[in-house]
């Protein structure tokens, strides 16, 4: 166990015991090598399930809405903690009832990037831990950062804006990475080459809705995709229903959609929705000069406007 | 957009326009008493403001057939409702900008100011969507009835 670990611990027993959470959300040991699960621990006695290292790639804050009203603890990386904030805005969560624990996160691991490794499936890697800055399995020594997730490699946000102990050591940001590269590739296309690397890129969408269940943000009672009157959503394997579905569950999140990259990561499918959202998210920097989770007062864009907006792409 | 022949010879664009109750229907109106002459392509929904038109009924619309959309609204600051327009300028802001990045040719889907005593106005603006979508030719990403485009023979 790492003294990070035995850090995090203590601190939530010492919550627990003092009655100051009813309720701790962090990870423990998953049934499947290199990907850890929420842990919900309500006893000091279970903090020793507590983990943290590179597989722990959930984004907890997914959970907070249900637990609105209640004193609750929760984990929080780099890029949860902004979905948090999110959430906070949106009066799903009330700042005063949370205890936060921030770390700092270099990235999560991607099993299917280290099978690649090894050149096998995703199932038959048996054993596999991380140990630093290397992940452990079949006998080989990988090196983490080439195996996390994509956007985790870009990633611009590995320390939490929002918490109440951070445990750690804080990670440098590059102050020259530009977050929104991949889109600008997109918009540099034409009409046709845009549509087809959409076309491509949800194609294999099979319509699970795990990018909606993964993301904070999608806390909606009826999801749209499960109303019946009006219908707008057909579950079939029509690629326009797909791309429907699609297009709307991510304008759903324009304005509000923070860039953690929990839909992405959950993705079966390997769908790249990051593409998307985070044009929608460099439009509203750009239009309205509002990030997405870090202001936790500030009002959501398309909640308010001014009279002074963008008014260009109206018909003259 | 396509070549020329690829567009049916009797094809004629389907526009659905989404107006307002206090500005743009009522300058429809206008246009219609007045007997100004405007293409008959167009489908209008009327809607209490510009601001209860759900991006969603747009890219429904395009996912049903229409090969355009227009929204038309009363101008800033003119709001039956006060605000409702503004908020929609910046739902409509974004979606624009979206549907372009993902592939959806610029023109297909506008956005307008319309006012009551502006019948000529809409006439005009009609006409600029209508011949905006005519040279970009039928719908053919999205829209589920695209496949019945293509002619017999080719797959679908």
């Amino acid at each position: 166990m790492s003294t990070l670990e035995q850090g995090i611990q203590k601190q939530i027993a010492d919550w627990l015991r003092s009655g100051e959470i009813e309720l701790f959300i962090g990870y423990e040991a998953g049934t499947v090598p290199l990907q850890a699960t929420p842990a919900f621990i309500r006893r000091p006695e279970d903090v020793g399930r507590l983990i943290w290292d590179a597989t722990c790639e959930n984004n907890l804050a997914v959970f907070l809405p249900r637990y609105k009203g209640k004193k609750v603890g929760i984990m929080v990386k780099g890029c949860d903690a902004r979905a948090v904030v999110g959430l906070i805005q949106e009066r799903q969560a009330v700042r005063e009832d949370l205890r936060i624990v921030g770390v700092s996160c270099p990235g999560v691991v991607d099993p299917k990037k280290v099978a690649e490794r090894l050149g096998v499936a995703v199932e038959d890697i048996e054993e596999a831990k991380v140990e630093g800055s290397q992940v452990l399995v079949d006998g080989q020594s990988l090196p983490l950062e080439e195996v996390i997730y994509d956007l985790c490699q870009a990633c611009d946000r590995h320390n939490p804006i929002i918490f109440d102990v951070h445990l750690g050591e804080e990670i440098p940001e590059d102050p020259e990475r530009d977050p929104f590269a991949h889109v600008r590739e997109i918009e540099a296309l034409s009409p046709e080459e845009r549509w087809e690397r959409f076309r491509q890129e949800v194609e294999r969408c099979n319509l699970c809705y795990a990018c909606r269940n993964a993301c904070p943000l999608c806390y909606c009672n009826i999801c749209f995709v499960d109303r019946t009157m009006p219908r707008w959503v057909y579950q079939t394997t029509r690629p326009e229903d797909v791309q429907f579905f699609q297009i709307m569950r991510t304008f759903h999140l324009a304005g509000r959609c923070v860039g953690c990259g929990a839909c992405t990561r959950a993705c079966p499918q390997g769908v790249n929705l990051r593409l998307f959202l985070d044009k929608l998210r460099k439009d509203t920097l750009e239009l309205f000069g509002y990030d997405a989770g870090v202001d936790p007062e500030a009002k959501p864009p398309l909640t308010t406007y001014r009279e002074d907006d963008y008014n260009d792409f109206i018909m003259g | 957009m396509m070549s020329a022949q690829e567009i049916p010879p009797d094809w004629e664009p389907k526009i659905l326009a989404f107006l307002c109750n206090w500005c743009s229907y009522a300058g429809a109106d206008l246009a219609g008493t007045s007997r100004i002459q405007y293409p008959p392509n167009v489908r209008i929904i009327r809607v209490p403001c510009s601001g209860r038109v759900n991006p969603i009924f747009i890219v429904e619309a395009l996912r049903q057939g229409a090969d355009g959309v227009l929204v038309s609204g009363c101008h800033p600051g003119d709001c039956h409702y006060l605000a409702g327009n503004y908020y929609a300028r910046r739902r409509f802001a974004l979606l624009q900008r979206y549907l372009e990045y993902l592939g959806i040719e610029p023109g297909r889907v506008q956005f307008s100011w319309v006012s009551a005593s502006e019948g000529g106005r809409f006439a005009e603006v009609v006409t600029k969507v209508t011949e905006d979508v005519r040279k970009l030719g039928p719908l053919r990403r999205l829209n589920i009835k695209a496949a019945s485009l293509t002619q017999e023979g080719e797959a679908g």
